[in-house]
């Protein structure tokens, strides 16, 4: 059950941070009167965030609900890094899409994304909060490094968070892979030790379903219009998804390991799941259950093309992949190790990758047409 | 009656229900007779200009007798589909008896012009009852029992905890009044 606290008043810490958030806004373009009667609500759902640490090495002991009660300073380093990552991947994409609200298909369209930046703004605004409430001076400072770094500038910590966003299509991309990794982060977080960080987690995971139905739905409705070629979005498929497998991080992670053991990250199906956790793989634990998602949803997806087409697909996790033991390494799509020279496989890439030349075509060809199933908004 | 129900609303009634609601979604909402890819087509299909031909695919959807109403009937009702705000709910009482004899098929219409709106449905009411939402059965739309259906749904939509938001392509109204409709049958 969830009865959701919203904050009321805010420390002085915070009220200063929102200074610095109102200028971050206008230096990214984006125009706060398009928040209409939007308010950043701080907001707790404690009931669902439970009392108890519910794994690793303190469970069973009562989860900590402020600073001082963190056992150990390296516990307290490893919650405001991962408040930190998260806070700057939602400032990100505000900076990664905004510009695209002036070119939206629909208005359906146009509201959808505006309603997303909206709440991924409010997600940011929690983590923030969170930093400058419960971790002092280095709260604060981390809190301001969120509006610092920049993802035109490619200084967001991860690396799909500076990929630029250039049209709609790489959009609904986003929304469906990118923003669906952002659901397992925030699961794996909503079970966490530290108690307000795993209290903050059920309002911005209903929120997130939105953002992840409007991907999905974005990419069903290009499918079923049938302008761009299944060919060609396949490819765009193909770009996104290693991005998205990447963000889960590195194989044998270490790191995960000692957030699993603090207790203040766990599995993805933690509470559901009745085995034990395999601390040594927990990412790629993670990690497959996102894969599987991802290719039961293209099926889905795949199921509104026009008869003829060739079915979308998952590319293979081998392919393409910046971290895990298949970095760098030359895989095809279907997994295959790919025997050629490097040039070859370049070569290859253009082939399953988009290319300036389909860029061109998508943008000035496709996306001329009605390209994209139409919606009403209905309010 | 918005407030009554809103009172009485006890969280502890729904902690099974929301526990389950996604298999109860399913249960109801990709039933044969619910047609669930006719009525995600009626999603995009219903828009402005409303027409009747509009209005008859939803009759058809609904598995209710098409309308058989005089031609300003018609009209008022396309008038008011325009004009209403959710989650307003008091012009249905302007509008004439005919018009307001069937809930079902008016909350139908307001559904899928406005999304926000639920569908009437006995099932539904049941499964609200089972949680201690008393709305009385009814056959006419009175504008104070469907805004008190509607009001009820929006506030377990606002109490659920985040494992009921499905990304499904329906509106989340659907979501909850399926899931109600199939734990209101639910013996």
């Amino acid at each position: 059950m969830a009865d959701t606290e919203i904050v009321e008043s805010y420390s002085q810490n915070f009220e200063s941070w929102i200074n610095d958030f109102s200028e971050w806004q206008t230096r990214i373009g984006f125009d706060p009167s398009w928040l209409g009667d939007y308010r950043f609500d701080i907001k707790f759902d404690w009931d669902t965030a439970g009392n108890e640490i519910e794994f690793g090495d303190f469970q069973g002991m009562p989860k900590w609900n402020r600073r001082m009660q963190i056992p150990q300073q390296n516990i307290m380093d490893a919650i405001i890094t991962m408040v930190s990552v998260q806070g700057d991947t939602e400032f990100a994409s505000v900076e990664q899409q905004n510009h695209l609200l002036a070119s939206a298909p629909t208005e359906y369209d146009r509201k959808s994304a505006l309603r997303i930046m909206c709440e991924e703004q409010r997600h940011g605004w929690q983590m923030a909060y969170l930093l400058c409430t419960f971790f002092g001076e280095q709260g604060v400072r981390e809190a301001s490094k969120l509006l610092e770094r920049n993802a035109q500038e490619g200084t967001r910590i991860l690396g799909s968070f500076n990929e630029p966003i250039d049209h709609w299509l790489d959009f609904f991309c986003f929304t469906h892979f990118i923003d669906r990794d952002g659901k397992y982060q925030l699961k794996m977080l909503s079970t966490s030790s530290f108690k307000p960080l795993a209290a903050s987690m059920g309002p911005m995971l209903k929120e997130e379903s939105f953002h992840l139905g409007t991907g999905a739905n974005g990419l069903r409705r290009i499918v079923k219009q049938g302008v761009i070629p299944i060919a060609l979005l396949q490819k765009y498929i193909n770009k996104w998804v290693s991005t998205g497998l990447d963000l889960f991080g590195t194989d044998d992670s270490t790191s995960a390991q000692w957030a699993y053991v603090y207790g203040i990250k766990g599995r993805y199906d933690e509470r559901e799941s009745d085995i034990e956790a395999d601390r040594e793989h927990l990412n790629e634990a993670s990690r497959e259950l996102y894969f599987e998602e991802l290719r039961k949803e293209m099926v889905r997806i795949s199921k509104s093309r026009k008869e003829g087409e060739p079915e979308l697909y998952i590319p293979s996790d081998r392919f393409k992949r910046g971290i895990g033991k298949y970095a760098g390494q030359s895989y095809t799509v279907h997994g295959d190790l790919f025997e050629g020279s490097d040039s070859e496989y370049e070569e290859y890439l253009s082939s399953v990758l988009p290319t300036d030349e389909d860029e061109d075509r998508l943008v000035n060809e496709y996306m001329k047409k009605e390209w994209i199933q139409y919606r009403e908004w209905k309010g | 009656m918005q407030f009554h129900s809103l009172t009485v609303f006890d969280k502890e009634k729904c902690a099974h229900f929301f526990e389950h609601l996604t298999e109860y979604f399913h249960e109801h909402h990709h039933s044969e007779n619910q047609d669930p890819e006719t009525y995600e087509n009626l999603l995009y299909t219903v828009r402005r200009p409303y027409t009747p031909d509009m209005l008859d695919e939803i009759d058809d959807w609904m598995g209710i007798p098409r309308r058989k109403w005089r031609e300003e009937t018609q009209r008022e009702v396309m008038l008011s589909l325009y004009a209403i705000r959710y989650p307003d709910t008091l012009l249905i009482e302007s509008l004439t008896e005919k018009a307001k004899s069937d809930i079902k098929r008016l909350s139908a219409y307001l559904h899928f012009t406005h999304h926000t709106y639920s569908i009437w449905d006995e099932d539904t009411r049941k499964g609200l009852e089972k949680l201690g939402i008393m709305i009385p059965p009814v056959e006419h739309a009175d504008p104070f029992i469907y805004g008190a259906y509607v009001s009820a749904i929006e506030l377990l939509k606002d109490v659920a905890p985040f494992t009921c938001f499905l990304e499904h392509d329906v509106p989340r109204q659907r979501l909850f009044q399926s899931a109600l409709a199939a734990y209101g049958r639910d013996a």
